[in-house]
């Protein structure tokens, strides 16, 4: 009799157990599952762009508040395969600037497509690099991604073109016949070089991701960075010269270090601590970038020792351009801003209502001192 | 012509159907969800884009269009023309088709770029690589076809001293029309895929643009709804291809094989 009731009861027990059960899993298939699946639905619909496998780090919620016992675990995602235009992440890295504000970062390295803005703004990383063109282009899509520090002031991007061609500035290309011009049509830098500079005749094809048709073609240009492609295209034997896009007046701010609004709301000591040890880190990579570079190389042996040693050379101006004293390292004016927006807007980039481009930056952490 | 409900009913609604329910489902989700457009667009979203972008993605599928029917016509005689030379020398045949495996398996995207190098860029750099993705299956069904004739005729042929060309041409051909007609079917789809990935890595010119380009481009410029939009466009059109190759292979079949059949049977 007694064994029979705690039979009876032992099933209750396990109907309500099988029915929790099946509630948390419809609970997971409907509320959790839609913030993945649109992710991956991405990764299908880009096919061969699937993003990088990057060690799981703790999601930003549950990292606990700053403690000088348990180093906070973030992930900083680059936009690009590791390069000089990174140099100051690594330096922070490697000389523990990082680990100083009792922060343990790990860098995801990227490549072409890598979708640093969406997974910054959903939470996959906690910060990112990328650069503030597309920053804008993320906040019309309703991505909440703001940036937080400026480490390259003028923008290194410029159209590499043949010495021997005597091209000698952007407005040179403008009815060129035949000229072929290898650049990612949908960034912003090509619409607006496109609207300023007629190029009706030349044939625009997408970005190689490297010079080899560089080398082939006398009668051809294609977007680079000015510390990187132009050294390694003389190596091989190119006569390469750049034409800058800020001559044209387009200054993206370059490899800005960027994070989600939401956690500058509810961790802004975390974000200051990020961002008061990578201002020190370039400091560190402008002024003794050998280690660094050496640990670039390590993480990525397609750039050479010395093409990262052009690149530091050729970055230091672009860092701290005439006038500009290293304590201002960092540094976004609201000008600068406000002019970026206006050109994407006139050029479509942004719709017409974007209005003012106030919430995409803050300097707040830029001086933020240590709270010791 | 009395049918003709009936058949709608049967064929063209379920889709239909299905496709307003999903449709239905996602918009949902996507309202009650807050889902970002910035990682996925709604349905509605995306017919916004369709329309903003009905002209350009209209003269895409045109460049597009006819670098796949390009590529995909060069392979259909191309690879024809090979699967007789395959049909007629067994040492051709074994030494020649594990290479053209390789045109199979060989990951499209990454020789592309390749292509482009060896032969420039533009509209032809596009129909080769549609011409490689497609050749294959033409080829391999071609070949198979070819050679899988009823021993009966070939006995028939072979009694009456028919010549190697009287075969080819008389018995092989057109036994084998089927098998090519159904490699023709596969290819249609892989040589819209090949154009695409083509236009990944070469331009027409500033202004013209195919669907790789759009793709590629709104994906750049983070806008999800247009990559949908052009990339429903691209779907949507390989569907089209595929039905007018159906189309045209069902005709050729009717006209030429009901005959004997009917005779036969």
């Amino acid at each position: 009799m007694k064994s029979e009731k705690c039979e009876v009861q032992n099933e209750h027990r396990t109907a309500a157990t099988l029915s929790l059960f099946a509630l948390r899993t419809l609970h997971f298939a409907f509320c959790r599952l839609p913030r993945f699946t649109p992710a991956l639905l991405m990764v299908v619909v880009l096919g061969c762009d699937s993003p990088p496998v990057h060690p799981a780090t703790p999601s930003p919620s549950k990292v606990a508040p700053a403690s000088a016992a348990k180093p906070v675990a973030v992930t900083l995602a680059l936009n690009w395969f590791p390069e000089a235009e990174h140099g100051g992440f690594y330096a922070a890295l490697i000389h523990n600037h990082y680990a100083d504000e009792g922060l343990n970062v790990t860098i995801r390295p990227g490549g072409p497509k890598v979708p640093v803005i969406a997974d910054v703004a959903s939470g996959t990383v906690e910060f990112g690099v990328d650069n503030a063109d597309k920053l804008l282009l993320g906040r019309v899509q309703q991505a909440d991604v703001v940036a937080v520090m400026a480490p390259i002031q003028d923008s290194p991007r410029c159209i590499m073109v043949h010495k021997s061609e005597g091209i000698t500035k952007l407005e040179d290309l403008a009815g060129r016949k035949p000229f072929t011009l290898a650049m990612n049509t949908g960034q912003p830098f090509a619409q607006f070089l496109m609207k300023r500079v007629n190029l009706a005749d030349a044939q625009i094809t997408s970005y190689p991701g490297n010079v080899a048709q560089f080398l082939l073609e006398p009668k051809y240009g294609q977007q680079a960075y000015n510390f990187s492609e132009p050294f390694v295209a003389e190596q091989q034997g190119g006569d390469p010269v750049c034409l800058m896009l800020s001559e044209l007046g387009f200054n993206t701010y370059t490899s800005l270090l960027i994070t989600r609004g939401e956690l500058i709301e509810k961790q802004p000591d975390l974000v200051a601590r990020m961002t008061r040890a990578s201002i020190r880190g370039w400091k560190k990579y402008l002024a003794e970038p050998d280690e660094t570079n050496r640990h670039i190389h390590e993480q990525n042996s397609q750039m050479g020792l010395d093409v990262l040693a052009f690149g530091v050379k050729a970055l230091k101006p672009l860092c701290l351009p005439k006038d500009f004293t290293e304590d201002r390292l960092g540094e976004m004016t609201a000008e600068r801003w406000q002019s970026l927006t206006s050109q994407m807007t006139e050029i479509g980039s942004l719709p017409q209502d974007f209005a003012k481009p106030d919430a995409a930056y803050t300097i707040r952490f830029l001086n933020a001192k240590r709270s010791e | 012509m009395k049918r003709l409900g009936p058949w709608l009913a049967q064929t063209v609604l379920p889709p239909l159907v299905l496709f307003a329910v999903v449709a239905a489902i996602w918009q949902w989700c996507v309202v009650a969800y807050e889902v970002k457009p910035y990682l996925l667009p709604s349905p509605l979203a995306v017919g916004r884009a369709l329309v903003h972008d009905a002209r350009l993605l209209g003269n895409a599928v045109v460049y597009t269009g006819s670098a796949a029917l390009l590529g995909f016509g060069a392979s259909l005689v191309i690879g024809t023309a090979i699967a007789f030379a395959f049909s007629q020398s067994r040492i051709l045949r074994s030494g020649g088709y594990p290479y053209f495996i390789f045109l199979q398996t060989v990951p499209i995207v990454a020789i592309a770029p390749l292509i482009v190098r060896w032969y420039g860029n533009g509209f032809h750099s596009v129909v080769l690589v549609a011409g490689i993705l497609s050749l294959f299956p033409i080829l391999s069904n071609a070949t198979q076809g070819l050679l899988e004739i009823d021993p009966d005729l070939l006995d028939l042929f072979r009694l009456n001293n028919a010549s190697r060309w009287q075969m080819l041409t008389r018995l092989r051909f057109p036994s084998a029309v089927p098998s090519i007609c159904a490699g023709a079917r596969t290819a249609s789809g892989l040589a819209v895929v090949g154009a695409i990935v083509g236009e990944f890595f070469v331009g027409y010119g500033s202004k013209r643009f195919g669907l790789g380009y759009l793709i590629n481009s709104t994906n750049d410029q983070l806008q999800i709804d247009r990559l949908f939009a052009a990339v429903l466009t691209s779907t949507l059109f390989g569907i089209a291809i595929f039905g007018l190759v159906n189309l045209t292979s069902a005709t050729i079949l009717s006209r030429w094989y009901d005959g004997p059949v009917e005779h036969r049977a």
